[in-house]
């Protein structure tokens, strides 16, 4: 198992998930990936600057409309957030992955966050706010209601309210990665636990791999 | 691996920061920084795109392309933000 950050030194290739935007664009490179087809994986690309892709837990820092498969090669860096190697190519994408999803992710993200906040106003004994928020029916109903709580700032889930009405209009948008984001801000004001963020986007990380099928852990290449 | 909140970019500090990340001058922390912002900020990277666009049509400017009356003002606006007037 290799640390959690830092080299690796592996030099044998190694899977991992890359997001892209539609057409295959690296979001922030520009470049386009070439695509795999019948007869094996896309051309390897080596930009200057390395690969990043992501392990399993790295998913929803990087969402993206477009989810592959890749594969790395050449030293592989393991960082906080992503993995950087010299090389990547496509291996194949991920059709599971796409709008509807997308938006359903935003739409999980904020419901778990929405039930998160009903919890936490029962414990300070604020039945009404708590129950206000567990009526609501949508997304818009949610973030109205989360809003009209958010100028009241007395205890920690109060102050989470303002996150909690972010992230239900996000989702409401169909903006699945800040929805996620404000979801997991939200739950971690709320709760006042520093561990909350981290465990949020853990739940956020296995949703969207189990809704996708993708494996638990990127492996070496066989 | 979980991962705590990382420090959040105000957009403003992206704003400020952009010359950089296009440059490719940024260290990977903070390149990681910005990066994540515009995944989730669709004010930044839309004034990202305008950025790009903006560079990629200057770049096919060449000084005659200029009016004169255009290049005189921008001279004259220049002057005068070099003496902080």
């Amino acid at each position: 198992m290799p640390s959690a950050t830092g080299d690796t030194g592996a030099e044998q290739p190694m899977r991992a998930w890359k997001f892209l935007d539609p057409g295959r664009i690296a979001p922030f490179g520009g470049h386009v990936w070439s695509a795999p087809s019948t007869s094996g994986p896309g051309a390897w690309v080596e930009p200057a600057g390395g690969v990043f892709a992501c392990r399993l837990e790295d998913l929803p820092w990087w969402i993206r409309p477009e989810l592959w498969e890749v594969e790395l090669a050449g030293p592989v860096r393991m960082l906080p957030t992503q993995v950087a190697a010299a090389r990547g190519r496509l291996l194949r994408r991920v059709l599971a992955w796409d709008e509807a999803v997308l938006r359903a992710y935003g739409m999980a993200c904020a419901e778990r966050a929405r039930d998160r906040a009903v919890h936490a106003f029962l414990r300070e004994d604020r039945q009404g706010e708590g129950d206000a928020l567990r009526r609501t029916r949508s997304m818009l109903e949610l973030y109205r209601t989360a809003q009209g709580m958010a100028t009241d700032a007395r205890t920690p889930s109060s102050n989470a309210v303002g996150y909690f009405a972010a992230c239900a209009l996000r989702a409401a948008q169909g903006e699945g990665a800040a929805a996620a984001l404000h979801a997991a801000d939200a739950v971690s004001v709320a709760t006042g636990d520093p561990d909350a963020f981290a465990r949020e986007r853990q739940w956020q990380a296995a949703w969207i791999a189990g809704r996708c099928a993708l494996s638990a852990e990127p492996v070496a290449v066989v | 691996m979980s991962v705590a909140r990382p420090q959040e970019l105000a957009c403003k500090q992206l704003v400020e920061l952009l010359t950089d990340f296009l440059d490719g001058a940024l260290d990977e922390s903070t390149r990681t920084r910005v990066e994540q912002h515009l995944v989730w900020c669709p004010g930044c990277t839309e004034y990202l795109r305008q950025f790009r666009a903006t560079i990629g049509v200057t770049r096919k400017l060449a000084e005659e392309d200029l009016p004169e009356r255009v290049k005189e003002n921008l001279l004259d606006a220049f002057r005068h933000w070099r003496h902080g007037s």
